[in-house]
Parts: structure tokens; C-alpha cells; sequence
């Protein structure tokens, strides 16, 4: 009897480790395809759910009911991320979409196959370690990038604050896309003459810490597209505000947060370029690693009058009111 | 919702769970053999892939970045050591402060960038989560299920040895070890060092595996390690009573785990609430032997 | 041989806690001498074997083992001169290990450990041999965990391991005190077997009068972190309790109102 259970149970395992390489997910057959979309999120965020929405909005425009969603959220941690993946590839998603790095890296990692689209993701050549040619990638990816053009942000500093000594670059050094921001910003301000200092927080914990050593050498701050000083405004604020040093955001979240004036993207304008490119994919059979990455069009000067006239800050009439 | 879809995930699922299982046995030494809450794992498990992937974009041998990622891993340990014995700072708020320092020196080695991927194009990696359905040897489920054996192999080998032996007294009865002549610092210091060094082995794995190093990627190991520990206590502790059976278990329990949050996944659960399951999986792993107890004791007073 | 020169230690130093627990105490044993030690609570008698052996360091005077000084050394250091069984019966042995590796470990005293095999082949049927003098039914588990085993049982173990690689000094603190009187009475018997057998240089602390009385060739007794009664030869093989009490109140102007001391 307790032969036969183990061989039961030796079978039992072995028809599950069989079934489980070559099992996938359902194939359709019928004349209506319908395609599945797997997204998977890094963490919950305004910028980022604005992303997936209208990345969702703009397949459901064009595909209307023929377009299924398996939309996951890793809440910030990469094992996750790999378990979330691991669920897509193997069932055999049409499109995977990698709401920033980390997804589009694990994802770029599990599938040579599956078509990836990235979104809010700034830096595609680190993030994959491949060199881009003519804007693509040249295997399954492709996506659209939340880079906004950081010289125009720098030009924004000086014509706000002509007379500015020192730009505070103010940054959570655990974000990729921060570092290569501030980077860039640290180019762009030395090109046009201007002095910057760098002030990393490592998470939550110390950003009203640091926020505080930069105000007392700082003039003016600058903070880019910074997952960790998105959810941290209000703590952000209450230094900057009694401190009265004005703060010029990469974003418009955490301009109307604790920011005088942001050169910003839309989120969702960006979830729904990735969106369409989607549906290229999908729908025209586009091949995607042809494809050249997308920048987010027409940037718009945005400025938060509160916190404008509080810190007696002078808007130009080009600008736009939060 | 179909089970085919839960089945054709699992291997995804068996090859995390393998490599976190190297962690786990990791966690496991210092954990329940030397009886140190050695909490330098989460900066760890994120500096054995950042000298690893780092080595080799530089042109190094996987082997030989292998090697310095536990290497890594061991120096970590042996500050964390030498916090403890040197400077008499309590085990857990030792291994605090090496975690802390290394988020620095992790960010250091990966360049001040906090992320860094690594493609398996271009290189020649271990395991790689793309070749988890492949039948042959580069399937990160047969490379890991032979790491695992040699790492158990190796771990009982050096546990029956004279000093395994003392560190294995040193965790069991540090006043009687000290009676018998050991020195009880210097064990500490060799099982964290052993334990970090496997740890680290683990995260440069992980990294090769999801294809990228994050300067984030060890934050909460130490709660998956132990959630790999309890699971194995729970599940295997009256029938694995032999060292390196006891290691399998704890491997085999970290694949549990994440079998678990698959099925999680796969039932379409919010995975915003993923981490408070996780929580409530371990919670009741811990609590099954106690309700066990109370049932048997109910049944003889009925 | 040891010799104890002027040994002071003082607890909680200029605190409301402070105690003298060791006031200039002196000390010489021969080779050979089986010493017991009595006295109230808190006269200081664990704590001179805690102070040889190690524990903490004295605040001053020096302890010599066959002419080396260790008063300087850390415990575990010390440990390759000392044979200890504690109080606790927990204490002397790793429960998560086996018999046989408990009794290995102790084999290793003072030897360096490196990557040999923890036990071998051969120790296996030396140990076998020396359970079974033991009369326990040991020899037949030598393999399974010491957490199994009775406190009068993991104490015997104790004391094969202190006596394994003949110390120079064996020290048993109050080592019956936790067991039954049964359990108790056959681990003093094995340990003066032990002792006889080899030769051992011993000290025994104790609360039995008796027991002083009966073990032994030589009995010492501590009052307020002084030895205040020291007695040796014939005179000890004739004392009795009462003339003992006696003695103590003499020595030390005071009752003896421990009742263990007077129950036993």
C-alpha cells in the first residue's frame, strides 16, 4: 500500500512538472481575437497609475472589448516584480507593459519573445545595458521615456531666478532615474555658468533632514521626477516654506506639493503614447524592435500661485496655473 | 481562472524560490545554529549582485565574480562580527548598522546608480529567468537544484568538522563552549561570515536571474529567510532530523513561500495587499503546531 | 598545584550595590587535595570558583595553576587547567548536539580546532566504554540529543567531560544541589570515584555539612568573602556537624541561620 502511494505520488509530481514547462495559457482559435495585456506596476503612485491609465485608455479606444487586461502591482518590491513576470510570461501574454525600470528589466530578462512596452521609464540604455541604434532597441522592446527635456528645465531656473547662485539638486539616491536626471542638470547648469550642489536622502526617513542642509546653503531647488519626494511634498514643504527657498519640481505632483514651477509631462499623455504604440504592436503587427523610443511631447511651464506668492516668486505670462 | 495557468507558472515560481532558498539557508546558520538575529542580510542580499553584475559589465569571469560576490558577503559578515564581539554592540543593532553602511557601499560599487541591468544577450549567466521553461541544463531549476545539493553537501561536510562543531556548541550553550576551551567571539564571527557569504552567493544569483541589481533589492530578505526557516520548522521539523536534511528543508520552504504568492497572484487577489498575505501565510504557519497542541489536548479532556 | 594570592573582587564598585565578594583571600592547594567549600549564601564561594575559572577578572592578586599564571587570561583560555560542573544541570552540556559530540568537544579542550573530523571512528567506542561506567544506559544512546536526557543524567555527562582529559583542577559548584536525593547522592558517589581514581586536585562547593564532612581531605569554610575555617587530616575525618556549627560561630562571631545547613 505504501509503494503504491509513493509511486502515486512520483507521478502525481512528475505529470505537474510536465505539464507545467509546456503549459501556457489558453490559445484562442475563434475568427475574434482578443488580446491579452499584462502590466505590471513598480509601486502605487499618482504619476504611475496616470500612466497605466492611459495606457489602458488608449488600447481600450482602439480595441474596445478585444482587449483584456492583467493589470499587478509589485508595491515596490523586485521579488515580486519577478513573481508578477514569471505569471505573464507563462501564460502567454500578447504585450507586456513595465510600468518603470525594475519591471522592464525583469521582464527584459524573462522573454525574448513577448513584446515589452516601457513606461515611466527615463534611461533605457542602463536600465537594459544596451546601446540604442536610431532610437530602438533592436530586440523586444520598446517604450516611451518620462524624460522631459532637462535643458529647458535649466534654462526655466535661470529665467525664473536670474540672479541664482546656488541650485540645490535634491534627489533620493536609490532612483535611477533621478541620478541620471540630476546628472544631466548638473551638466546643463555648469554649461550655462551656474554653481550646483548635490543633496541625496536615501529614503522617507531623511528627506526633511536633508531638505534642510540644502536650504541653508542652497538658493534655489531642484527636484526631478523623484518617486520617494513625490510621496514626501508635504514633509518637503515644511522646511522649504518657513526657509523660503522655492523649489523647481520635474513634475507636476510635486510642484502642487511644495513647487513654484515645473517644466511637466503628463503621466497619462505618456501612458497613452505607450498605449498606442500597443496597439501598433497588436493590431498592425508593427515590429517593435524597430521601434524608437517616445519622449513625451509638448512639455508645458506650470506654476502653483500659492506657494508663488508666498515665497514672492514672479510668474512670466506664458506660464500655466496649477 | 484556470488551473493550467497556475501550473504553467509554478517553474517561475520553484526557480525564485530555489535561489532565496540559498538565502534562506543562510539566514537559517545564524538564525537557528549560532542563535544570532543577524539582520546584515537585507544589505547583503543587495551586495553579492552589485559586485557580481558590476564585475562582470567590467569584463570579469562569471566564476571569479561568483567568488568575490561571496567574498563580499563575508567581509560584511565579519563586520557585523566584529561590531558584536569587538565592541560589544547587541546582535541584532549590529548587524542594523552593517546594513545601513552598506546601502552606501552597495550605491559605491554599482557606480552611484541605484539600478544596473545586466543582459543575458551579452553575457554568459548562471541562471536567467528567460531559460525557466527550457529542457536542458541551462534551466535555472536544474542549475539551482545542483547548487543547492553542493552548498548542502559542503555545509554538512563543514559542520561535523572540529570547528563546525564549535559553532555549533557556541549557538546551543555559549557558557558551556567558553567552559570547554572555545572561543566563543571567534565562532560568532566565522558564522556570520559564512552565513553573509551565502547570503551574498544568493543575491548575486537573484540578480543574474531577474537580469538587473537594484540598490533595493535586499530590503525584507530577512523576513522572506525566516519565513523559509518557520515554513520548514513547521512543515518538516518532525520528520527531518538530520542536518542537511534540515538545510533541504529550509530550501524546500522558501520554494513553498513563493509558490504561495503565485497562487495569490493567480487567484486575482490585489497584489497591493501582498505583503499583508504574506503576513497572514507566515502568521499561520507559526500558528498550525500550537492549534495542533490545543486540538489533541481538547480531544483528551472531551 | 594552585595557588590563590590575595584575590579581591569587589561587585558594583561605589554604588548602593556594593559588595566585597572576595576580601584578600589566600589560598594553596597540593596536587592531590580534594577540598570542600561551605559557608552561608553569598560567602563567596561560587564566586572563588567563578574567579578562578575565569568569569570576570579579579580586581587584584593572582591565581597560579602549576606555576603559570592566568590570572590575566579570558576564560575560555583558561579552560585547558579547569574541569567545571555547574550548578545547573542545563549548564555543562549543548542539548541540540549528541552525546557523543557533547563528550568530543569537551576531548578538544585546549586544543586547537580545526577542520578534522568532529568525531571519530575511535572516539566512538572509547566514549561507548566510558558511558557504561556510568551504569546509566547511556552507552546505548550515543547518539541522540542531550535535551533528552534527565538533569541527574546530563549532570553525570558533565562530569565525564570535565574529567576526560584529567584536569588540572576540577571544580564542581554545588553540582547536586538540583537533583533528587537519589540522583544526587549517585552523581557524588561517581564523583568521588572520578576523583580518587585520578588524582584529581578538586575543589567542591556545597551546602550539605555532611557531605563536606564525608568527601574530601581537607574542608574550607567562607564567611563574607574570607575563608575563616580550614581544616585538613585526621581533624577533618572526625568532625561532625554540630562541632562544625560550632566552630563557624567561633571563627565568625555569628549563628549559622541557613537551613540547608541546619536541615542537612
Amino acid at each position: 500500500m505504501k509503494t503504491i502511494k509513493k509511486i502515486t505520488c512520483i507521478a502525481l509530481v512528475l505529470l505537474i512538472a510536465v505539464s507545467a514547462v509546456f503549459a501556457g495559457g489558453s490559445s484562442e482559435s475563434s475568427a475574434k481575437k482578443t488580446y491579452k495585456v499584462g502590466i505590471c506596476q513598480f509601486v502605487q503612485h499618482v504619476a504611475l497609475d496616470s500612466a497605466t491609465q492611459g495606457f489602458m485608455d488608449a488600447l481600450k479606444d482602439a480595441l474596445g472589448d478585444s482587449v483584456v487586461f492583467d493589470n499587478q502591482n509589485a508595491s515596490g518590491d523586485m521579488s515580486t516584480v519577478t513573481t508578477i513576470v514569471n505569471s505573464l510570461v507563462s501564460n502567454k501574454v500578447d504585450l507586456i507593459l513595465a510600468n518603470a525600470t525594475p519591471p522592464l528589466q525583469v521582464a527584459a530578462a524573462a522573454t525574448g519573445d513577448i513584446p515589452i512596452l516601457g513606461t515611466s521609464v527615463t534611461d533605457y540604455e542602463t536600465a537594459l545595458d544596451l546601446k540604442l541604434n536610431n532610437g530602438a532597441t533592436g530586440i523586444n522592446i520598446s517604450g516611451a521615456s518620462d524624460l522631459a527635456p532637462l535643458d529647458k528645465q535649466a534654462q526655466m531656473i535661470v529665467e525664473l531666478f536670474p540672479g541664482v547662485k546656488n541650485v540645490g539638486l535634491l534627489y533620493c539616491s536609490a532612483e535611477p532615474n533621478s541620478v541620471y536626471q540630476i546628472n544631466q542638470m548638473e551638466t546643463y547648469l555648469m554649461q550655462m555658468g551656474i554653481k550646483s550642489t548635490r543633496y541625496a536622502f536615501t529614503d522617507s526617513n531623511d528627506v526633511a533632514s536633508v531638505t534642510e542642509a540644502a536650504c541653508k546653503s542652497a538658493d534655489v531647488l531642484y527636484i526631478p521626477t523623484d518617486n520617494t519626494a513625490a510621496s514626501c511634498t508635504e514633509a518637503i514643504r515644511n522646511v522649504i516654506e518657513p526657509a523660503k527657498v522655492p523649489v523647481v519640481a520635474g513634475e507636476e505632483g510635486i510642484c502642487k506639493g511644495c513647487g513654484v514651477a515645473t517644466l511637466t509631462i503628463s503621466y497619462y499623455d505618456l501612458g497613452y503614447t505607450t498605449g498606442k504604440m500597443a496597439v501598433e504592436v497588436l493590431k498592425n503587427g508593427a515590429d517593435i524592435s524597430k521601434m524608437p523610443i517616445q519622449y513625451a511631447a509638448n512639455p508645458i511651464k506650470k506654476y502653483n500661485a500659492e506657494l508663488c506668492s508666498l515665497l514672492g516668486v514672479k510668474i512670466p505670462s506664458d506660464y500655466t496655473a496649477i | 481562472m484556470n488551473i493550467g495557468s497556475l501550473i504553467s507558472a509554478l517553474p517561475g515560481a520553484i526557480a525564485q524560490g530555489l535561489i532565496w532558498g540559498v538565502m534562506a539557508i543562510g539566514v537559517y546558520l545564524t538564525y537557528k545554529v549560532l542563535d544570532i538575529a543577524d539582520l546584515t542580510v537585507d544589505g547583503t542580499m543587495a551586495t553579492g549582485g552589485a559586485v557580481c553584475v558590476m564585475m562582470m559589465l567590467n569584463g570579469a569571469n562569471l566564476w571569479v565574480a561568483l567568488l568575490c560576490a561571496v567574498l563580499a558577503g563575508m567581509i560584511a559578515g565579519l563586520v557585523t562580527g566584529i561590531f558584536h564581539t569587538a565592541m560589544g554592540i547587541p546582535a541584532i543593532l549590529a548587524g542594523i548598522l552593517t546594513q545601513l553602511s552598506l546601502y552606501s557601499i552597495n550605491l559605491a560599487i554599482m557606480g552611484f546608480k541605484a539600478n544596473q541591468g545586466i543582459n543575458v544577450r551579452n553575457y554568459h549567466l548562471l541562471v536567467s529567468s528567460r531559460n525557466v521553461k527550457v529542457i536542458g541544463p541551462q534551466n535555472p531549476i536544474f542549475v539551482m537544484i545542483i547548487v543547492t545539493a553542493l552548498l548542502i553537501g559542503v555545509l554538512y561536510w563543514f559542520f561535523g568538522r572540529e570547528i563546525g562543531a564549535a559553532l555549533r556548541a557556541t549557538g546551543s550553550n555559549e557558557h558551556m563552549s567558553r567552559a570547554q576551551g572555545i572561543n566563543v567571539n571567534r565562532c560568532k564571527i566565522i558564522g556570520l561570515m559564512i552565513s553573509n557569504g551565502i547570503v551574498a552567493l544568493a543575491s548575486a544569483l537573484f540578480a543574474q536571474y531577474q537580469g538587473a541589481v537594484d540598490v533595493n533589492m535586499g530590503r525584507g530578505g530577512i523576513v522572506i529567510g525566516l519565513a523559509a526557516v518557520i515554513i520548514s520548522t513547521v512543515l518538516f521539523g518532525k520528520i527531518f532530523h538530520n542536518f542537511a536534511m534540515k538545510l533541504l528543508g529550509v530550501s524546500l520552504g522558501a520554494v513553498i513561500y513563493y509558490i504561495v504568492i503565485q497562487i495569490v497572484l493567480w487567484l486575482g487577489l490585489n497584489t497591493n495587499l501582498l505583503k499583508l498575505l504574506s503576513a497572514l501565510v507566515v502568521a499561520i504557519f507559526l500558528a498550525i503546531p500550537y492549534w495542533k497542541g490545543k486540538l489533541a489536548k481538547g480531544a483528551k479532556n472531551a | 598545584m594552585l595557588d590563590l594570592i590575595n584575590i579581591q573582587k569587589t561587585f558594583n564598585p561605589n554604588t548602593i550595590n556594593e559588595k566585597v565578594a572576595l576580601n584578600r583571600v589566600s589560598l594553596h592547594l597540593d596536587d592531590g587535595d580534594f577540598v570542600t567549600m561551605i559557608g552561608g549564601n553569598g560567602a563567596g564561594k561560587s564566586t572563588l570558583l567563578n574567579a578562578i575559572a575565569g568569569v570576570w577578572q579579579v580586581d587584584s592578586g593572582k591565581i597560579i595553576i602549576d606555576g603559570n599564571d592566568i590570572t590575566g587570561l579570558s576564560e575560555h583560555k583558561r579552560a585547558p587547567w579547569l574541569g567545571r560542573v555547574f550548578q545547573d544541570p542545563m549548564m555543562g552540556t549543548a542539548a541540540t548536539m549528541q552525546i557523543i559530540e557533547n563528550l568530543a568537544l569537551a576531548k578538544r579542550r585546549g586544543q586547537k580546532r580545526g577542520l578534522k573530523p568532529g568525531v571519530t571512528k575511535a572516539e566512538k567506542d572509547e566514549y561507548r566504554d566510558l558511558l557504561a561506567t556510568l551504569g546509566l544506559g547511556l552507552e546505548n544512546r550515543i547518539t541522540e540529543k542531550v535535551g533528552l536526557l534527565s538533569g541527574g543524567q546530563r549532570q553525570a555527562l558533565t562530569l565525564l567531560m570535565a574529567t576526560l582529559n584529567k584536569p588540572k583542577l576540577l571544580m564542581l559548584d554545588e553540582h547536586t544541589a538540583a537533583l533528587d536525593p537519589r540522583t544526587a547522592e549517585k552523581v557524588l558517589t561517581l564523583s568521588d570515584q572520578i576523583v580518587k581514581e585520578n588524582h584529581l586536585m578538586t575543589m567542591m562547593v556545597t551546602h550539605n555539612m555532611k557531605d563536606a564532612i564525608r568527601f574530601g581531605n581537607r574542608l574550607i569554610m567562607m564567611n563574607d568573602g574570607k575563608i575563616i575555617l580550614d581544616i585538613r587530616g585526621e581533624e577533618k575525618k572526625n568532625l561532625t556537624v554540630k562541632a562544625l556549627m560550632d566552630e563557624f560561630a567561633r571563627a565568625s562571631g555569628e549563628e549559622i541561620t541557613s537551613d540547608k545547613a541546619l536541615l542537612s
